[in-house]
């Protein structure tokens, strides 16, 4: 039962760190190639705060404003730039995170920070507020895209300078999407921290920035349910399928790539045209069969 | 649909594969970089472990059973490792376990093997913070400082340098052995002139080069892995620098050699393996791991193959899997296994000599031993 | 003195981020796509150039075996990863270029083991005294000799042959151009074939400038050449090699004289940034 929790934990996590890739990607079009950054200022900034003996539940706060802080630079950053500059820009943001984190001894350089102490609730509470954290950050991305603010989101996804042109102040969205987005992916790194104990500059570099760049894909961006169940199912895969441990990377990367090929609109995606063979409601994707 | 099928058919036959019995063997867990950077080294652990518990199984297996190496990749990445020690710990329910991996990820692991009181026994790991862990971690390895230390001694009273540079690769490895030379250069009559840092991905260190040259020091202290150390060699004797360069037991291995060519010779390194050794023991392993696999035996291999050892006498001392009773037995061990003689202190340090070895001709051979109990008595806390 | 060679052997690694950069440009110029897997080939090359050269003791057949092939390699990358995802949004291919660099990565670890190869007679070891201390390899000449005779082809290729002038054709306007009767499909598999056996040239030579293959080795190139790529300006060959060569050269002095603030690979960023927070376009790209 322990390792089951283990697991139901590490899922959790992946989830929030998913869906607030999601947010930012998904929901706002800004495709974002350094998100483990985010993860990384939160997780780092839990791990600090609380070998210096704050409480666990204060560090999450603390860790998504840091996060968050960092998100608004990035995010004011990234006003300047579009598309492919704006994806290789994150991916620069990401590196030199890891980058300067490994030079500071402050941070622990380059052996990281071990140690970390246990949240205090115990494995099934932590677990707990993992799966509740994952969740509420669901229900409100599921609330932001039925709301206005989720539609001009995906009106700057879809286009942004027509939506420029509506009079939408779009930088002013893009920030928020970024703030929220970085935020939350703090609150993910607070609770990564304390679930591995352990924090290092190659936690959070450009692999892990992939990684979860593909579960969101996988998972079809800016589909709350895909991304859920891709993160979900991707984050714990590994370590189920162990024994194929030798071609692990190479299964994982053809899985991704076959995924592009045949259905990039992800999970979302295939379950939408498996199930549009059934009349339902008349929604925007209906029409196009690919 | 087709695709979903094709999916859960594929899940359910893993899951079902994976819960086939373990049935009464005694599980050890070893965790080891087998992709990713690490993975040479990672597949020479693995061997050298393999070629141990085959040896202790042969010889009738431990109180009755046999023996079984539970195996997992863990990237030489600490964010892989902890999911592996708690996926040993909690699903394997292993007995104890090894670490054939880097620093990193060893002393990531070593947290959460110490919480759930399991026996852990790094292999070659050099980081003082991972025995520190607590009691039930111990090293059959030098710890860095250790290392840094003989370096410190080889240099200044064997080669007689006074002025050295110190190129350090930028990790647990790199920065916990510069960090014990760097404590005792002074005890030798040496100053350290410069210090250099590079990353674990760099293989060209031109510019490293050329300010090490205008340096001009007695001797070169650098630290690294073979894939590291062979490029920077190479290059170090390419652009004129005839002085020595120390190396440590990152370059024990004969894929150092045949990438630095012709410049690895007379290249010095601190390690655990003895390729003239007298001791039948390391003799033999080295017979037998050349003939299980076809490569020349290293320092990885020979460490791990003496963390399996020292767990097989320690189960056989003890007469028990309990792991408080392993514990006991495995800190009162007292072995003579390929690397050397293997007891450890309070904190779980080994206390053995320190091999020097220099490349002659294009293998490894022993230039000299370090022995001073004293200059290699591992920390006690 | 010291300043001097310093900045040689920025030219030197510079010029091999060229190589590898100029085929992600010429990819990007023609279809928009960044191709991170551009990486893969480089690496191929390198095995490629190694393998031949243990196997029959030349380095030039090595060489040039190695660009043929790889050359070829790139053009069937094209006709199976990108060629079906021209149509869709270009987060896809980009993943898809990742997922592929991931995965052979792993082929070549799982085909040629985890050590890595070597030359087991590497050519080219000796060096030159150009003046008092100063050496300069026989192997660095190469590179910075074979980048230009490679570049200088090229240039020539591309502005006083047919070809050339119909590839240039179709990056500037593809449609205009395939109203003028060229054929799109045999320019794409021109660029392809081109900046591929570019990369595996660079693969060949650094190959042999660390005497070390391994499956990794195009992990560092990749992400480093499409920080460059922008950094001259998306599709802009000039701005490719300029930025190329000037990050060479930032890199050299940066690792000796501000390593203890930043690492290696994060200058190449750090300096990205910021240029592209200047001139978003970067050096030399045309109007957003």
């Amino acid at each position: 039962m322990s390792y089951e929790i283990t697991l139901m934990t590490t899922m959790a996590i992946s989830v929030l760190f998913a869906l607030s890739l999601n947010f930012i990607s998904g929901f706002c079009g800004q495709i974002s190639l350094g998100h483990a950054a985010f993860l990384g200022a939160g997780a780092y900034t839990s791990a600090m705060l609380s070998k210096a003996s704050v409480p666990f539940l204060l560090t999450i706060p603390a860790a998504a404003i840091c996060a968050a802080l960092l998100g608004a630079i990035i995010g004011l950053a990234s006003l300047r730039v579009r598309h492919d500059f704006l994806a290789i820009t994150t991916m620069g943001v990401g590196f030199l995170f890891v980058g300067i984190i490994r030079q500071q001894e402050f941070f622990g350089g380059e052996i990281g920070i071990a140690g970390i102490p246990s949240s205090g609730f115990g494995k099934v509470g932590f677990m707990l507020i993992c799966i509740g954290l994952a969740l509420t950050f669901a229900l409100f991305s599921l609330y932001v895209r039925r709301s206005w603010m989720g539609f001009v989101f995906k009106s700057i996804a879809d286009n942004e300078d027509v939506t420029r042109v509506l009079g939408i102040d779009v930088s002013r969205y893009k920030l928020i999407a970024f703030i929220i987005g970085t935020g939350t992916a703090g609150v993910a790194g607070a609770l990564y921290a304390h679930h591995f104990r352990f924090v290092g500059p190659d936690s959070f570099g450009f692999v892990e920035s992939v990684s979860v760049l593909a579960m969101v894909i996988v998972g079809g961006i800016g589909s709350v349910w895909g991304v859920i169940f891709a993160a979900a199912l991707l984050s714990v895969l590994p370590m189920l399928v162990q024994f194929i441990d030798d071609y692990k990377l190479l299964l994982y990367s053809g899985l991704l790539f076959a995924m592009m090929r045949f259905s990039p609109d992800g999970i979302a995606g295939l379950c939408n045209r498996l199930f549009s063979s059934i009349p339902r409601r008349v929604s925007a994707n209906n029409g196009d069969k690919r | 649909m087709k695709k979903t099928k094709q999916i859960s058919a594929i899940l359910m036959g893993a899951l079902l594969t994976v819960g086939t019995g373990y049935a009464s063997s005694i599980k050890i867990g070893f965790n080891v970089p087998l992709t990713g950077f690490a993975a040479a080294d990672g597949k020479s652990a693995l061997n050298g472990a393999e070629l141990a518990v085959e040896q202790a199984n042969a010889a009738g297996g431990v109180n009755g059973k046999s023996l079984m190496l539970v195996v997992y990749d863990d990237q030489a990445s600490p964010k892989e490792a902890v999911p592996i020690a708690q996926k040993l710990i909690e699903k394997d329910e292993v007995i104890a376990a090894i670490s054939g991996s880097y620093s990193g990820s060893t002393r990531a692991a070593a947290g959460i093997f110490q919480e759930a009181g399991v026996p852990y026994i790094a292999a070659y790991a050099v980081h003082p913070d991972i025995t520190r862990a607590g009691n039930y971690v111990f090293r059959t390895s030098f710890v860095g400082e250790v290392q840094g230390r003989a370096g410190a001694k080889l240099m200044g009273e064997t080669l007689g340098a006074k002025k050295v540079s110190v190129i350090t690769l930028k990790n647990d490895f790199g920065k916990s052995l510069a960090a014990g030379l760097k404590e005792a250069a002074s005890n030798y009559g040496i100053t350290i002139v410069s210090e250099y840092e590079y990353g674990i991905k760099d293989r060209q260190f031109g510019p490293i080069v050329s300010k090490v040259k205008s340096d001009k020091p007695d001797a070169i202290y650098a630290t690294g892995y073979f894939f590291t150390a062979g490029p920077l060699v190479s290059q170090l004797r390419a652009a004129g620098i005839t002085v020595p360069i120390i190396g440590q037991e990152g370059y024990d291995s004969q894929k150092f050699i045949d990438i630095a060519g012709p410049a690895a010779e007379g290249t010095i390194i601190t390690t655990s393996l003895n390729r003239d050794s007298a001791s039948i023991e390391t003799k033999n392993f080295i017979r037998e791991f050349e003939s299980k696999t076809g490569n020349k035996a290293d320092m990885v291999a020979a460490s791990a193959h003496t963390a399996v050892k020292v767990i097989v006498a320690a189960m056989r001392k003890a007469g028990t899997t309990d792991k408080a009773a392993l514990r006991e037995a495995i800190s009162a061990t007292s072995v003579v296994a390929a690397t050397g003689n293997i007891s450890f202190n309070a904190l779980g340090e080994v206390r053995k000599d320190v091999q020097v070895q220099i490349v002659k001709n294009g293998t490894w051979r022993e230039y000299s031993v370090i022995s001073d109990s004293k200059l290699l008595a591992p920390p006690n806390q | 003195m010291l300043y001097l060679e310093l900045f040689i052997q920025g030219l030197v690694q510079g010029s091999i981020y060229a190589l590898i950069a100029l085929g992600l440009t010429l990819v990007y110029g023609l279809l928009r796509i960044l191709h991170v897997a551009h990486a893969a080939l480089f690496t191929l090359g390198g095995y490629i150039g190694v393998i031949v050269s243990n196997a029959t003791g030349s380095f030039t057949l090595a060489m040039i075996v190695a660009m043929l092939l790889v050359g070829f390699a790139g053009m069937l990358m094209y006709k199976l990863a990108y060629e079906p995802l021209l149509s869709q949004p270009p987060y896809v291919s980009l993943i898809a270029s990742i997922a592929l660099f991931i995965a052979s990565e792993e082929i070549f670890r799982i085909a040629f083991g985890p050590y890595g190869l070597s030359y087991q007679t590497p050519p080219l070891q000796g060096h030159i005294e150009l003046f008092s201390g100063f050496y300069l390899k026989y192997a660095e000449i190469l590179v910075m000799g074979l980048s230009t005779v490679l570049m200088i082809t090229l240039a020539w290729l591309s502005m006083r042959t047919r070809t050339g002038v119909a590839w240039r054709a179709t990056v500037t306007d593809p449609d205009m151009a395939r109203a003028f009767g060229v054929k799109i499909q045999n320019v794409r598999y021109l660029n392809f074939f081109i900046g591929s056996s570019f990369a595996a040239a660079a693969g060949v030579l650094v190959a042999l400038l660390n005497n070390l293959v391994e499956p990794t080795m195009g992990s560092v190139a990749s992400y480093k050449a499409l920080a460059i790529i922008v950094l001259g300006g998306l599709g802009s060959i000039r701005g490719t090699l300029i930025a190329a060569l000037l990050l060479g050269v930032l890199e050299s002095f940066g690792t000796i004289y501000i390593g203890h603030l930043l690492d290696r690979d994060a200058i190449a960023f750090a300096f990205l940034i910021l240029v592209l927070m200047i001139r978003p376009q970067g050096l030399m790209g045309g109007k957003l």
